[in-house]
């Protein structure tokens, strides 16, 4: 009996010899924000606090709390309330600091985390589409993935997990930790154009990220001397004095990527400039944009390449030049062929879909019924059937001197226009 | 007890001692203080800002002692021009017998050797951090005590509505204890043994309360009272103090050093709403001094040749190092900033003084005193960039 316990014993040491490194593996960012899974955050925090933060979620306030993923606890971390036209009482939009207590503290390398509530998009899938479809454009973004996310030991529902763009964020992409990252704050319509010499509306629309101890000459000068640089007439020297303020090539590919998913609310949007970081390289005076909230996408199937486009100064300008023009029409026509491309889109969509739709019909705290989100979803799939050959026809159509929208295949036109039982874009004025 | 009611032939008399003294026979005795107090300091931040060297007065105190009937005394202490607890000390006590009285009023929680040392009586111009910080102080109260054994065994016991004025605050996130139970014993083992030993003496003391969830009122503060530590995090439950003190004064020479030790429990504080180590706050000091004028340091600083005799009046050179720490009693895990830390990132201040004093008369005192502070934390500090600084301050006292 003695001989056989000893033998179970060692047959189980060896065993967990062999297993354990793959279960001790450590764990990488890359596992957490993969995006074939669907991870499980835990939050805990002290039930006072989660009653000040459920109260006061308009405010910025952080309390503190430990958040679980996996094997991995961190303590001591921030977390508040955020978000825009988010923000709600009943699914806390939050941000997470992990250094907000213990300095520098990390996870995954990460400084900190958004939590994105996905209140805005009935369909919660929208950003990390949009976001896909920039990265396979080339493009630096965030990374991101689903959670289930649980406070307290409860269900809080399907959230999104977001890198913030950041200063840790820079470093990763860029390499860089001396540039000037700006995050947009939408104050007023803005549609590019010079507002003057003063900081002042500058600083409210651009909130810089860093540098505090500098002056606003040294942060805010480029910026400013770009939108003059971008506003002057057209002339022999625009485009080389715009070249060192700004990215004309990677600005011009950003907009169309938003022109074919269809973003109302990207740097030609409803009401102007929104969702978007600029950053300004190091040691030098130029710009790039980076995006950022694409909850507003895929919100018309047969939206035009060039809707309000003419609006953004930046945009008319830069398309008086014919190789930005043509850019801008090689970038649609590359989104529709990628899209395309082994039904990459539909899939996308579909596989995001089976993902997340059994924890999001057990999303206690979702604006939307299951059956929206159902619909929603079935809505998407046909925007990926149909978008990338209404884009290529009106690219067609473009190249060829007709800027005429594309044509509406017949008996979809009802489905064309998503915007009917869901949160509307917030009004601004 | 005897009648002590005066007759014709000793009644009204009014006799300058220590203090002007009005006295009605042996049945009233009532003794009339007063203070006036000025400092000028010099540090790289004081609390009126950087680089303020003017004279700022500090005391004008008027007090009174009585003593009615031998077997009730009274005392009250008020400052003047002031508007923040004016009334320091009222209070009366009974006491039939030597070995059993009661006090009752706003008076000092029995804790803490240099807390319970008369400002006039100082050795230094800041009491120590123990004393000035973790000690108690006043509150209001009703409280046992006497002295047995041929005066070597002194006891106190009390019930007071908080736990002293140091943890008094008007900041509504900080809480105070509820009623405080504290008692302190004093030994003089070597009573009977002469003057050199007579006067040894030690002491154990404590405070429990009950404090409810909130965030301490008693944080760090340097010697001129800026803050080093803030203490932004949660308590809840039973708050204990205890300290532990010793002095000896042979001759012209005087040795003391002091303990206290605060902690307050974290119930319920985690973020899973489990408890939490306490918080922690330590503080003790040993100082010594040398009349070298050659008074006898225990009893009243009485310059043997003043100046107005044309003497030098009494100088007193002194040395104090003590310790100031914040913290919890857990040491589990990465400190943190968190208020719901198990761990918190604390601070302690080091602090050494050098000081003199010049008595010219018995009235008058000038102190000059260095201090040198060192934070483990200078982040949290009044000077960032500084873990060391020196803080220099003069006072000019007279004293009723």
């Amino acid at each position: 009996m003695t001989r056989r316990r000893v033998l179970i014993a060692l047959l189980a040491a060896a065993g967990s010899v062999l297993v354990a490194p793959s279960l001790a593996r450590a764990q990488t960012a890359d596992d957490f924000f993969d995006v074939g899974t669907l991870q499980e955050v835990r939050i805990f925090i002290n039930s006072r606090d989660y009653a000040l933060l459920r109260a006061r979620y308009q405010e910025n306030t952080f309390y503190p709390a430990d958040m679980l993923w996996r094997n991995m606890r961190v303590r001591n971390v921030g977390i508040r309330s955020r978000g825009t036209g988010s923000r709600n009482p009943t699914k806390l939009g939050l941000k997470i600091e992990f250094d907000r207590y213990t300095s520098k503290q990390k996870f995954l390398g990460l400084a900190s985390l958004v939590l994105d509530n996905l209140w805005q998009d009935p369909g919660m899938i929208r950003d990390r589409t949009a976001m896909a479809m920039f990265a396979r454009m080339g493009q630096i973004v965030p990374r991101e993935a689903f959670c289930r996310l649980y406070i307290n030991n409860v269900y809080e529902g399907v959230y999104a997990v977001v890198e913030p763009i950041d200063t840790t964020f820079i470093a990763r992409t860029f390499n860089e930790t001396t540039g000037y990252l700006f995050e947009y704050n939408w104050v007023n319509v803005f549609y590019g154009g010079y507002l003057g010499a003063a900081y002042k509306p500058y600083k409210a629309m651009f909130d810089a990220k860093g540098h505090s101890g500098e002056g606003d000459a040294k942060i805010y000068g480029p910026l400013i001397d770009m939108f003059k640089e971008v506003n002057h007439e057209v002339d022999a020297v625009w485009r080389e004095r715009v070249e060192g303020y700004l990215d004309l090539n990677q600005f011009v590919t950003h907009v169309a990527i938003e022109s074919f998913t269809a973003e109302w609310d990207g740097l030609a949007g409803y009401a102007g400039m929104n969702n978007f970081y600029l950053y300004r390289h190091a040691n030098t005076n130029r710009h790039r944009f980076l995006p950022w909230d694409k909850d507003y996408s895929f919100l018309q199937i047969d939206s035009s390449a060039f809707l309000r486009v003419d609006e953004n100064v930046i945009f008319r300008q830069a398309m008086t030049f014919p190789d930005l023009r043509a850019l801008y029409l090689d970038v649609l026509e590359q989104c529709a062929r990628s899209a395309q491309e082994e039904n990459w889109l539909l899939r996308e969509v579909q596989r995001m879909a089976t993902l997340i739709t059994n924890a999001v019909h057990q999303d206690p705290r979702k604006p939307t019924t299951n059956a929206r989100f159902d619909e929603e979803i079935a809505w998407l799939q046909e925007f990926a059937r149909l978008r990338p050959g209404l884009v290529l026809e009106e690219i067609a159509r473009a190249r060829s001197g007709d800027n005429v929208p594309a044509t509406v295949p017949r008996g979809i036109a009802s489905i064309l226009w998503r915007t009917y039982d869901r949160p509307n874009p917030p009004i601004r004025r | 007890m005897q009648d002590s009611r005066p007759t014709p032939a000793n009644a009204w008399k009014f006799v300058w001692e220590d203090h002007p003294s009005v006295r009605w026979g042996t049945f009233l005795r009532m003794d009339f203080r007063a203070m006036l107090q000025g400092d000028i300091l010099n540090a790289p931040v004081t609390p009126r800002g950087a680089d303020d060297e003017s004279w700022h007065l500090t005391r004008r105190r008027i007090g009174l002692d009585a003593t009615v009937w031998r077997h009730v005394d009274f005392h009250v202490e008020r400052e003047l021009e002031t508007d923040v607890e004016p009334w320091r000390e009222v209070w009366g006590n009974f006491r039939p017998l030597e070995a059993l009285q009661v006090r009752g009023g706003r008076f000092k929680l029995p804790m803490g050797l240099d807390q319970h040392t008369d400002t006039e009586h100082l050795d230094f111009v800041y009491r120590s951090r123990a004393g000035a910080v973790l000690a108690p102080g006043r509150d209001r109260g009703v409280m046992l005590h006497g002295e047995v054994f041929d005066r070597r065994l002194f006891y106190e016991i009390g019930v007071f509505d908080h736990d002293g004025h140091h943890a008094h605050t008007t900041v509504p996130e900080r809480v105070m204890a509820d009623r405080t139970v504290a008692g302190r014993i004093r030994v003089r083992p070597l009573a009977g043994f002469g003057a050199g030993l007579a006067d040894l003496e030690g002491a154990v003391s404590f405070t429990t309360a009950e404090v409810e969830e909130g965030q301490p009122a008693i944080g760090g503060r340097t010697a001129l009272g800026l803050p080093f530590f803030s203490t932004n995090i949660w308590v809840n439950g039973r708050q204990r103090r205890t300290g532990v003190e010793a002095r000896w004064r042979p001759g012209p020479f005087g040795a003391q050093a002091e303990y206290i030790r605060l902690t307050t429990e974290r119930l319920g504080e985690s973020v899973e709403d489990t408890d939490l180590a306490p918080y922690l706050v330590t503080a003790w000091y040993v100082s010594g001094t040398w009349l070298l004028t050659g008074e006898s340091k225990s009893g009243l600083l009485v310059p043997r040749r003043p100046v107005h005799r044309g003497g030098v009046g009494a100088v007193e050179i002194g040395i104090r190092y003590e310790s100031f720490a914040f913290g919890t009693t857990a040491h589990d895990e990465t400190p943190s900033l968190s208020p719901r830390a198990s761990v918190i990132v604390g601070n302690r201040d080091r602090l050494l003084t050098l000081g003199v004093t010049w008595a010219p008369v018995r009235w008058l005192r000038v102190q000059f005193n260095g201090v040198r502070e060192r934070l483990d934390d200078p982040a949290q500090g009044p000077n960032p960039d500084a873990p060391t600084f020196w803080s220099r301050v003069f006072r000019l006292q007279f004293a009723l």
